[in-house]
């Protein structure tokens, strides 16, 4: 599992520009992001290679922030692997919270950021159906 | 401590006191003061109409308005050269409200404010700070001088640069801070920002607050912030009258004893004016009934509250006031419903997930009045999901729709994101006006 920082953000303008901010000046690199069109405040999801400086960092700055699991699966780059492993999930009668997925990677792998109602059990099923599912070191590399 | 043998005088031994202050000083303001002689003829009462002190109500009421259409100095029955202190109250709308003190007014006034820092638990050995504004507001200078009488140590800090008044409870040793309540809080955020826990790295163990009002709710956050066994009293007044020292709270915090043998309580309906029996609830009136230069009578000071007659644990025998639960003219109208800011704070400063700071922006969309209020995501765990916040924000919607009986808007921001008050926080803005 990996570990992803949730943000609390106002609708403003510069709002994920001021997080931004404070990851740039400490030199943080910035893994994944997500957020959605909300109409009054959003959380900011992102996957860092620093999580627990990040988090302090964030917080010093005036942020609430809250770290925690979720799962990072790596899929091959074709048509339907998504579904297959979405499906996966369904059948083990398991609810997906979101998806997202990492911006970059240097391995050429894309990798999905899932988070369910049952994260254990989700990676679980996921290994024993063979998908590789890293940890938070894996996907910094 | 009880401070004054006048905080314990029998039923009777205090109205004897209060009707013989009242004739002096209904006289006073009559041959001085011509706007009191005309109020008294119009209403046709005289000063020997006043034989006992259940004749008060036939007395006219005092209003702002009087003093402001008597501005600068009209109310006072003495000429300026007998005054040693002019203060005045911040006017929003129009001129300040004007008030001064002979050199007898400010012993008194020394007395009172004494009385009520004994009755919130302050001693010789107390090192005082005195985070109140200073300068024409009366809440710094008075209680500077009350402290300085019963042997504290004063510190005229003053508000703002709350690092500073931070580093003086360090370096100085604080014992007792002198603040409004949104102040204090705001005081011990700043500490923990700074890395210290002000319950254990300050020495701070009474807070003396006034200028406004604390509910008991934010009386539990001082608790939570500064340590459990710190000890939060407030205390009430209002320039006009005196300044701070028309009561306070004492250590059974009960409500606020009143400074019986100077000032002279009623509850009144603020609609009729008619004055209610002990007990219920209405607006305070206040008769000043040792000043010397402005003694205001029967004078409405707006706030709402209730009077308790019962002996107090504490020894004093002197009326209690309920802490306030709102002023008549804080009070907003929404949609025919009234709703006292207070109300709000009070359910607000129940839900733990939220900071203990909010804003409430009312305005009128399409002729209907809407409310907005705006609290501080304290507990950052529910950012786990949309689900989480969403009940947070229902909890707070419905909760506050069953004091009020009225729906808000609530909007969640992010924390220290709301404006931080160092003197009365100013939490409402009415856009309709």
């Amino acid at each position: 599992m990996i570990k992803q920082l949730s943000i609390f953000i106002q609708n403003e303008v510069g709002s994920v520009a001021s997080i931004t901010a404070v990851l740039k000046k400490h030199n943080i690199n910035l893994r994944a992001i997500a957020t959605f069109d909300t109409p009054q405040f959003a959380i900011l999801r992102m996957i860092v290679d620093q999580p627990e400086k990040a988090k302090t960092l964030l917080i010093e700055s005036g942020f609430a922030v809250t770290m925690s699991d979720a799962i990072a699966v790596e899929l091959e780059d074709k048509p339907g692997v998504l579904h297959d492993v979405l499906q996966l999930i369904a059948d083990a009668g398991i609810g997906i919270n979101y998806i997202y997925s990492i911006v970059f990677r240097q391995k050429n792998v894309p990798l999905i950021i899932i988070n369910t109602d049952n994260l254990d059990k989700t990676k679980q099923i996921l290994i024993e159906k063979g998908y590789s599912v890293p940890d938070q070191e894996d996907v910094y590399l | 401590m009880i401070w004054a043998k006048e905080e314990t005088l029998s039923r009777q031994e205090l109205q004897e006191l209060q009707l013989t202050r009242l004739k002096t000083t209904l006289k006073r303001v009559y041959e001085k003061v011509p706007a009191y002689r005309k109020k008294m003829d119009e209403a046709g009462v005289t000063c020997d109409d006043i034989k006992s002190l259940d004749d008060l109500p036939k007395l006219p009421f005092t209003v702002k308005r009087d003093m402001r259409d008597n501005y600068p100095f009209g109310m006072f029955t003495v000429p300026k050269k007998d005054l040693v202190r002019i203060h005045a109250s911040s006017g929003t709308t129009g001129k300040p409200t004007v008030v001064g003190y002979t050199r007898n007014d400010m012993a008194m006034w020394t007395e009172c404010v004494s009385r009520i820092a004994c009755m919130g638990g302050a001693t010789a050995e107390d090192v005082a700070q005195i985070s109140f504004g200073y300068g024409m507001f009366t809440g710094a200078l008075g209680l500077h001088y009350g402290l300085e009488n019963i042997g504290a140590s004063v510190i005229p800090v003053s508000s703002g640069n709350t690092q500073k008044q931070i580093m003086y409870m360090q370096d100085f040793g604080t014992t007792l801070l002198v603040a409004t309540p949104s102040y204090a809080l705001h005081i011990a955020e700043v500490a923990r920002d700074m890395g210290l826990d002000p319950a254990k790295d300050l020495n701070v163990k009474k807070g003396l607050f006034g200028g406004e009002g604390m509910t008991e709710p934010m009386r539990n956050e001082m608790h939570r912030l500064w340590g459990k066994d710190f000890i939060a009293t407030q205390n009430y007044g209002m320039s006009e009258l005196i300044g701070p020292g028309v009561s306070g709270e004492c250590l059974e915090l009960c409500g606020m004893h009143i400074n019986e043998d100077h000032f002279i309580p009623e509850i009144i309906n603020p609609e009729t004016g008619e004055v209610l029996p002990p007990g219920e609830k209405g607006e305070l009136v206040i008769t000043c009934i040792t000043k010397e230069a402005l003694p205001l009578i029967r004078y409405r000071t707006g706030d709402i509250s209730r009077l308790f007659y019962e002996p107090c644990k504490c020894g004093r025998t002197t009326v209690r006031m309920e802490n306030l639960s709102g002023r008549s003219d804080d009070m907003l109208i929404i949609r025919g419903v009234n709703v006292f800011p207070s109300q709000i704070e009070e359910v607000l400063l129940k839900i733990e997930e939220i900071g203990p700071h909010y804003e409430i922006v009312v305005d009128r969309v399409n002729y209907l009045d809407t409310m907005e209020i705006r609290v501080e995501l304290a507990d950052e765990t529910l950012l786990d999901s949309y689900a989480m916040l969403g009940e947070l924000e229902k909890r707070i919607k419905s909760n506050l729709r069953t004091v009020l009986g009225l729906d808000a808007v609530i909007k969640l921001v992010a924390p220290r994101s709301l404006r931080r008050f160092e003197g009365k926080a100013r939490r409402v803005t009415d856009l309709r006006k």
